[in-house]
């Protein structure tokens, strides 16, 4: 037997003997776990045998990547669909700044995949996915378990680029994916002495939740006027203008007296020695800043199983560029993989509500293509999204999406294009509450 | 003349069984899409949680709720500039799906 016949032999014995993802899995929950569908088939169960008519596997739990499994299992016909991701559970980034002015906790933006298992009958996989291989279909996890599909669906989020002088020190959280970074950042905030400066640095675009820098800005600034007077913020962005939501975030800063300097990218820092000395940060245009808390958000870049699988193709090879009809790659022979979310490179803004909505155009177009059938052929996405401008007040940002043949991407629509609302106010922020909250559920539950 | 219509209707039957059949099996249902732009804020189907309920209204009445939307008589706000996102075959198309949702 030549030692090539024998190792893709092995890799067919290794897909067959992991029935881990594809077996109508025993942590599947008791009784009446399918009561939220209404579908008369059975969504919620994992199919099984010959009932199994195709195989997806999504790579990462977030946003897009919990919307497509589930849409997949309630739109699809025996598709069966494994979700990966290395973590058991999904920390919200959305309303996470939250967590930095003590509003909310980490714990409450925490998100399990276990209705996407009972009602849906997702088959969840904690696992670090080590390869993918497109031509075959292949997903190899670090453990050596190879999986194989008719689609792969990635959905890794972002990576953040190095800092130059920043090395391992974690003075200056990006908290920019919530989790241990949030934390970090709260306790600096807390600790920092009244009278202080905080810098929060935003990266050129395109970055993941285009309001969100100056959102997180606008929320500090007010926490600092009550908790830390005479406490100055200075924002640093790389960007020449304000990138989303101008009007409201002009008068937002000059509410909460935000020094905001444009054309000013970070070039190198020093984190400094001490736990409590002033940390420095030099920017492009020549100057260098001192402060006692920086909020550091680096420049991003599709995951990183993105880019080591060749697909990160376009925007300077940060990002995947995708067919806007199906989220498919355009990599030559890599048309069954799948990108969506903040990895995928589109004039859609990097953001969890239309993350979920490219889910769904994705889950359809696969659904379609698995059953021979073209892709929709003038898909419409939608974003939206509330901002905190003050901690008990928000604003509104939307956008709407129109597919355009001409150009063959998804192009902001003629009307509305982008709209804001006109200053903020204490309804919007319940509101924005109650956003989150169906958000989520579409996404998770 | 005769028999060309009678062919013409055979072809025309035999065409709608197959794409009828075909619909049945796998063709997701029209505006089913395009409605789920309303689901992040209105629920999976429209059936919450979240803003308003979408369901147990005929197709007729979700399309005139939205077209009024559309027009600006309910204000500027974030549902109103929803509305005007889409055409007025979208708003058709989704709406009709919508009703079909109890």
């Amino acid at each position: 037997m030549d030692r090539r016949f024998f190792l893709s032999a092995g890799g067919i014995l290794l897909a067959a003997a992991s029935p881990l993802a594809w077996a109508d899995d025993k942590k599947k929950t008791g009784s009446g776990s399918g009561s939220s569908t209404s579908s008369s088939t059975s969504t919620s169960t994992a199919p099984t045998g010959s009932a199994i008519k195709s195989r997806v596997i999504v790579i990462g739990g977030g946003m897009a990547g919990a919307t497509v499994a589930k849409y997949l299992r309630l739109w699809g016909d025996g598709i069966a669909v494994t979700l990966i991701d290395r973590n058991s559970s999904y920390v919200s980034n959305i309303m996470s700044s939250m967590v930095l002015t003590g509003q909310r906790t980490l714990t409450s933006l925490t998100y399990s995949y276990s209705k996407l298992q009972s009602a849906y009958g997702v088959t969840v996989v904690k696992g670090e996915v080590s390869n993918v291989d497109p031509s075959k279909g292949q997903v190899q996890l670090a453990d050596g378990t190879i999986l194989t599909a008719d689609r792969i669906v990635m959905a890794p989020g972002i990576e953040f680029d190095d800092v130059p002088g920043l090395g391992s020190s974690d003075r200056m959280p990006h908290a920019w994916q919530a989790g241990p970074q949030t934390t970090l950042l709260q306790k600096q905030l807390s600790a920092m002495t009244a009278g202080g400066t905080v810098i929060l640095t935003i990266p050129q675009k395109p970055y993941r939740c285009p309001p969100g820098p100056y959102e997180r800005a606008c929320l500090i600034g007010d926490w600092l006027k009550t908790y830390k007077k005479g406490s100055q913020l200075i924002v640093l962005d790389a960007n020449s203008d304000y990138v989303a939501e101008r009007d409201n975030f002009v008068a937002g800063f000059k509410l909460h007296n935000i020094k905001y300097v444009p054309n000013s990218a970070v070039q190198s820092v020093d984190p400094g020695t001490s736990s409590t000395g002033l940390m420095s940060i030099k920017t492009t245009d020549g100057v260098t800043h001192q402060a006692n808390v920086v909020n550091m958000i680096p420049r991003q870049k599709a995951g990183g199983l993105v880019v080591k699988t060749g697909l990160a193709n376009a925007t300077e090879g940060r990002f995947a560029g995708v067919n806007q009809l199906t989220y498919a790659s355009t990599v030559s022979g890599a048309g069954k993989v799948h990108i969506i979310g903040d990895s995928s490179a589109t004039d859609q803004p990097k953001a969890g509500h239309i993350a979920n909505q490219e889910a769904k155009v994705c889950a359809d177009a696969i659904v379609r293509s698995l059953a021979g059938l073209q892709p929709d052929p003038a898909p419409v996405t939608n974003s939206a999204c509330y901002s905190t401008i003050t901690m008990s007040q928000a604003s509104w940002l939307m956008a709407m999406y129109q597919y355009d043949p001409a150009a063959a991407k998804m192009a902001l629509a003629a009307v509305p294009g982008v709209a804001a609302s006109t200053g903020w106010n204490a309804d919007n922020f319940e509101d924005m509450n109650t956003w989150f909250s169906a958000l989520m559920a579409d996404s998770f539950a | 003349m005769r028999h060309f219509f009678r062919t013409a209707v055979g072809a025309a039957v035999c065409t709608l069984g197959l794409s009828l059949a075909a619909q049945a099996q796998t063709a997701p249902p029209a505006g089913r899409l395009l409605a789920s732009n309303c689901f992040q804020c209105h629920g999976t189907n429209g059936k919450g949680p979240g803003f308003d309920k979408l369901t147990g209204e005929s197709s007729s009445e979700i399309y005139k709720d939205l077209k009024e939307f559309a027009s600006g008589k309910e204000g500027s706000g974030i549902m109103a500039k929803h509305a005007m996102g889409y055409t007025d075959a979208q708003l058709q198309s989704l709406s009709n799906w919508l009703s079909t949702q109890r």
